[in-house]
C-alpha cells in the first residue's frame, strides 16, 4: 500500500473527515489508530463494551478505501483449518479416482518398481499445490491482489492457542504451510481485531497491535451520530434521549446500553413520531434499550426522575 | 527527543507500565509518523503502543502530563515589575523544548534600573562584582529561561537528581543542585551587602529567591516523576513481609491490590497448564490390538486422553478476633484466583461452622468478606466446628479435593475431635494447616496444633504475604 494511493489516510485529520462521509462519526483517538495502524503497518487492536462500533469500525474503513472486507469471527474450538487454510480433500479424492486409468498409460513401459517411482516423481506434488488450496479467511486476506481490511472478530471468544497462531500473521503478514512453504501477503492487509474482554489476550499478541480502547461516547459525540444515522429526528428529541441514555449508564445495570441500542431508539422514535420524551412513551419502549427483564424492572422505578431530569437538563441547555 | 522519550519510557516502568523494548521502538516510530507538533495527537498515539490496559492507560497519561509539561522555568522580577502579562504569554507554551526561542525580553525600562543600580553597588562590594561576572547572575538578570533550564537540567543530573526514592530527599537534593548552579556566589554577595546595608540587598535577595524556588519545583517534579512508582514498589515490597495483622488499616486496599497483582501473576503461570491435551496422543499399541478384529486394518483409532481432573477446594477459615485478619487475606487470595480455581468452597467458624461460599457469588469478594466476619466472629470451639464441617461437607470430599485450615487451633481447652480431621484426611487428597502463630508458638497453652498437625499432609505458618504466596502456588501445583 502507498501513501499517494490513498489520500483519505494522508493524515488524521483526512481520516476524520472521510469517515464522517461514510456516517461513522470518530473520536480523534480512533483516526489516529487508523492513521498509524496505516503508517506503521500495524494491527490494531479494538477493546471497548459490546456496541460501541468495534466491528464498525472495520466495516467503514473497508468502505472508505474501497477494499474487500474479509471478516473472522472467532469462537472457542477455531482452529487452523477453518481459519488458515485447508486441503480440498473431496477434490484430491476425486481426482485420484479419475486419474487412476491415466496411471496405468504413464506407467506403460516402465520396468520394475523402481523405474515406476522414479516416473512418478517427474510429477511432483500435483495434489499438494495451490490447486487443492481452500484459502479460509486469513490466507485469503494474504492473497488479495489490491489489499483487503482484515477482520478479526472477537478474537477473545477463540482459544488460546489460536492466538499462538495469529502471531506470525499479524508481525511478518505471512503463513507457513508445511507442504507449500511460506505466502507472503501480496499486499499488506490492514487488520483490525476486536475483543470484549471477557478473558486476557496474552501479552504476545498485545504487543504487536496498537492498542485501542472505545469508550462509551460523550453526549456531544453521541448527539452527532445520531444526527448522522438517523437525521430525521429533530434537534430537541435528539438531544433529550441521548441525555437520558446517558443517564441509564450510570445505574447498575446487567448490560448497559451502547450505541448501537440508542440508533434503534431513536428509529423507533421517529418511528411513533414522537416530538418529546414523556415517561409513558419510554416505558413502552424501554426494551429497544435494554434487553434483560431485570434491567428493565431496576429501571422502572426511577425512570419519573431519569426521564425528568434529562428533559430538565435540555431546557437548561436550551437557555446558556 | 529520542533519549526523551527512552526516558519516557524508563518513568512508565517505574508506574507498573510493562514497556518492552520493542515497544519503545515502536514508540518512537509513532512519535516519528505523528510529529512533535500536536501534543494531544502525540499522547493518543503513544498511549496506543505504550498502554495495554485501560489502568495502564489511566497510568499513562498521568504520567504523560507530568513529563511533557515541564514548562520553562520563570525568572522574571515577578512583583516588583509588571510581568504578570509576560508570565501568562510564556507559560501556555507548554514544551520543554529548547527550540522556543526568548520571548521573555526583560521587560523594557525596569531592568536596566536594576542592572544599573546592582553596578553601582557592585563598585562598593568585590563579591557582587564577581557575581555579576558569572555566567548564571547574567542569565538571571536577562531572564533567559531556555539557557536557565537548561542549567538547571544539567546541574539536576550532575546531582543525579533520578536516583532520588523518598520524599525526606528533596532538601537535600535542592541544595546539591543550588550548589552546582554556582549559588555560593549569590549568597557571598547577600552576606556582604548585608554587612554594608546596600540598597542593592532586596534586588540580590529575590534574584535568591526565585532562583530557590524555581529549583524546588524542578526537584517536586522529578519526585512525583521518578520516586512515587519506586517507592510504591518499595512499599509492595515492605507490605509483603509485614504480618498480616499489623498491616494498618489505611495500607489495606493496597494489600488487596498486592494480592491481585500476585493472583495474577499465579493465574497467567497455572492457566495454561489447565487447557492442554483435549485429544491427547494416538496410542498405537491398542490401536493395533483393535485393528485385530478388522484383519488388521486399523479401523479404530485408539488415543491416549489426559484424565482432567477437576480440583476441589475447601477453605476452613477461623475467623475468631485472633485469625481474622488473616482468613481474610487467605481467601482474598484463593477468590481471586477463580481463573484457574474454579471450585472453591469455603466455610468459615468460630464456635459453630457454616459454609460461605454463596456470599462471595453475591456480593463483591471484600463486601463478602466482612459480612462473614460480622455473622460468623466470636470466640473459636474447634471440636464443635469440625463436626459441623463433617456434617456439612464430609460427604464430598473425594481423592480430588484439598482440605485448607486456617486457624491458630487455640481450642480454649476444648475436646479437638481429632478423629473427625483424621477422616477428612484419609478421603482427601491432601489437608494443609495454616497457622497464624510462628512455629515455636504450635503446642503451647491451649494451642492443639501438635495434634492437629498429625491429621495433615503439610502443616505451615503463614502470617504474612509472601508466604501465602508461597503456599497457594504450591497448592495450584498439587491441586492438578
Amino acid at each position: 500500500m502507498l501513501a499517494q494511493d490513498f489520500p483519505q489516510l494522508a493524515s488524521v485529520e483526512q481520516i476524520e473527515e472521510a469517515f464522517e462521509s461514510h456516517g461513522y462519526i470518530c473520536s480523534r483517538k480512533i483516526a489516529t489508530a487508523v492513521f498509524l495502524s496505516f503508517k506503521l503497518r500495524k494491527p490494531v487492536l479494538v477493546e471497548g463494551p459490546p456496541g460501541v462500533g468495534k466491528t464498525e469500525l472495520a466495516k467503514t474503513t473497508a468502505l472508505m478505501l474501497d477494499m474487500p472486507l474479509i471478516r473472522l469471527q472467532c469462537y472457542e474450538g477455531l482452529d487452523e483449518a477453518k481459519a488458515l487454510y485447508e486441503w480440498k480433500y473431496g477434490k484430491q479424492l476425486l481426482y485420484t479416482q479419475v486419474l487412476k486409468e491415466k496411471l496405468g498409460d504413464l506407467l506403460q513401459g516402465a520396468v520394475g518398481l523402481a523405474e515406476s517411482v522414479d516416473r512418478l516423481h517427474q510429477f511432483g506434488d500435483i495434489f499438494y499445490s495451490e490447486d487443492f488450496l481452500e484459502p479460509r479467511p486469513l490466507l485469503r486476506a494474504m492473497q488479495q491482489e489490491k489489499g483487503a481490511i482484515l477482520l478479526i472478530d472477537e478474537v477473545d471468544k477463540s482459544d488460546y492457542e489460536f492466538e499462538s497462531l495469529l502471531l506470525e500473521i499479524l508481525s511478518d503478514y505471512q503463513v507457513s504451510i508445511p507442504e507449500i512453504g511460506t505466502v507472503k501477503a501480496r499486499t499488506t492487509p490492514m487488520v483490525f481485531l476486536t475483543s470484549n474482554n471477557t478473558r486476557e489476550i496474552s501479552d504476545a499478541l498485545k504487543r504487536r497491535c496498537l492498542h485501542l480502547y472505545i469508550p462509551f461516547p460523550t453526549v456531544e459525540l453521541e448527539e452527532r451520530i445520531i444526527l448522522s444515522r438517523v437525521p430525521d429526528v429533530d434537534e430537541h428529541l435528539r438531544h433529550q434521549l441521548v441525555e437520558f441514555v446517558h443517564s441509564l449508564r450510570q445505574l447498575d445495570l446487567k448490560k448497559v446500553p451502547a450505541i448501537s441500542e440508542t440508533i434503534d431508539w431513536a428509529r423507533s422514535l421517529l418511528l411513533l413520531h414522537a416530538e418529546h420524551l414523556d415517561e409513558e412513551l419510554v416505558r413502552s419502549t424501554l426494551n429497544v434499550l435494554l434487553k434483560f427483564e431485570e434491567d428493565i424492572e431496576t429501571t422502572d422505578g426511577e425512570l419519573r426522575t431519569l426521564v425528568r431530569s434529562s428533559t430538565d437538563r435540555q431546557t437548561t441547555g436550551v437557555d446558556t | 527527543m529520542q533519549s526523551n522519550l527512552v526516558s519516557f519510557v524508563q518513568v512508565l516502568r517505574s508506574h507498573d507500565v510493562r514497556v518492552s523494548p520493542a515497544e519503545t521502538l515502536d514508540a518512537v516510530d509513532v512519535a516519528a509518523a505523528l510529529g512533535y507538533a500536536d501534543r494531544d495527537l502525540l499522547r493518543d498515539g503513544l498511549a496506543m503502543t505504550l498502554a495495554k490496559t485501560p489502568e495502564e492507560e489511566a497510568v499513562f497519561l498521568q504520567c504523560f502530563d507530568r513529563f511533557f509539561s515541564q514548562g520553562l522555568a520563570d525568572f522574571s522580577l515577578a512583583g516588583t515589575d509588571d510581568v504578570a502579562s509576560d508570565e501568562s504569554g510564556a507559560e501556555t507554551s507548554g514544551e520543554a523544548d529548547s527550540t522556543i526561542s526568548p520571548d521573555a525580553d526583560p521587560p523594557g525600562a525596569d531592568t536596566p534600573s536594576h542592572a544599573e543600580a546592582l553596578e553601582a553597588a557592585a563598585r562598593d562590594s568585590e563579591a557582587l562584582e564577581a557575581l555579576l561576572e558569572t555566567g548564571l547572575m547574567r542569565e538571571l538578570m536577562a531572564n533567559d529561561r531556555n539557557a536557565l533550564t537548561l542549567a538547571i537540567s544539567r546541574a539536576a543530573d550532575t546531582a543525579g537528581l533520578a536516583q532520588i526514592e523518598i520524599f525526606t530527599q528533596k532538601g537535600q537534593y535542592t541544595r546539591r543542585i543550588l550548589d552546582a548552579l554556582g549559588e555560593q556566589h549569590i549568597r557571598d554577595a547577600i552576606i556582604e551587602l548585608e554587612q554594608s546595608h546596600s540598597p542593592a540587598l532586596p534586588i540580590v535577595q529575590r534574584y535568591r529567591d526565585i532562583l530557590r524556588e524555581q529549583v524546588r519545583d524542578h526537584v517536586e517534579r522529578e519526585y512525583l516523576l521518578h520516586a512515587e512508582g519506586r517507592s510504591s514498589q518499595m512499599m509492595d515490597e515492605i507490605l509483603s513481609n509485614t504480618r498480616l495483622n499489623n498491616i494498618e488499616h489505611v495500607y489495606l486496599h493496597k494489600v488487596r491490590e498486592l494480592i491481585r497483582k500476585m493472583a495474577r501473576k499465579l493465574a497467567s503461570r497455572h492457566a495454561r497448564k489447565r487447557r492442554r491435551m483435549k485429544r491427547g496422543q494416538l496410542d498405537m499399541a491398542k490401536t493395533l490390538r483393535r485393528g485385530v478384529a478388522n484383519d488388521g486394518v486399523l479401523f479404530n483409532t485408539y488415543w491416549r486422553q489426559v484424565r482432567r481432573e477437576k480440583p476441589q477446594i475447601l477453605a476452613v477459615c477461623d475467623v475468631s478476633g485472633s485469625v481474622a485478619a488473616y482468613a481474610k487475606f487467605l481467601l482474598l487470595f484463593l477468590y481471586s484466583l477463580q481463573d484457574v480455581l474454579p471450585r472453591v468452597r469455603s466455610f468459615a467458624f468460630s464456635s459453630h461452622l457454616g459454609e460461605v461460599s454463596s456470599y462471595f457469588d453475591d456480593y463483591p469478594v471484600e463486601r463478602a468478606i466482612e459480612l462473614i466476619n460480622w455473622k460468623y466472629g466470636g470466640a473459636t470451639d474447634y471440636g464443635n466446628s469440625l463436626q459441623d464441617f463433617a456434617k456439612l461437607a464430609i460427604d464430598d470430599i473425594n481423592s480430588n479435593t484439598t482440605v485448607i485450615v486456617l486457624g491458630d487451633a487455640r481450642n480454649n481447652h476444648g475436646d479437638p475431635r481429632l478423629d473427625i480431621l483424621q477422616s477428612v484426611y484419609r478421603r482427601s487428597k491432601q489437608v494443609i494447616w495454616l497457622n497464624p502463630e510462628s512455629r515455636g508458638a504450635w503446642g503451647t497453652g491451649d494451642s492443639e496444633m501438635l495434634r492437629y498437625q498429625s491429621a495433615c499432609h503439610f502443616s505451615a505458618e503463614c502470617n504474612n504475604l509472601k508466604q501465602l504466596e508461597r503456599i497457594v502456588d504450591q497448592l495450584l501445583k498439587s491441586a492438578r
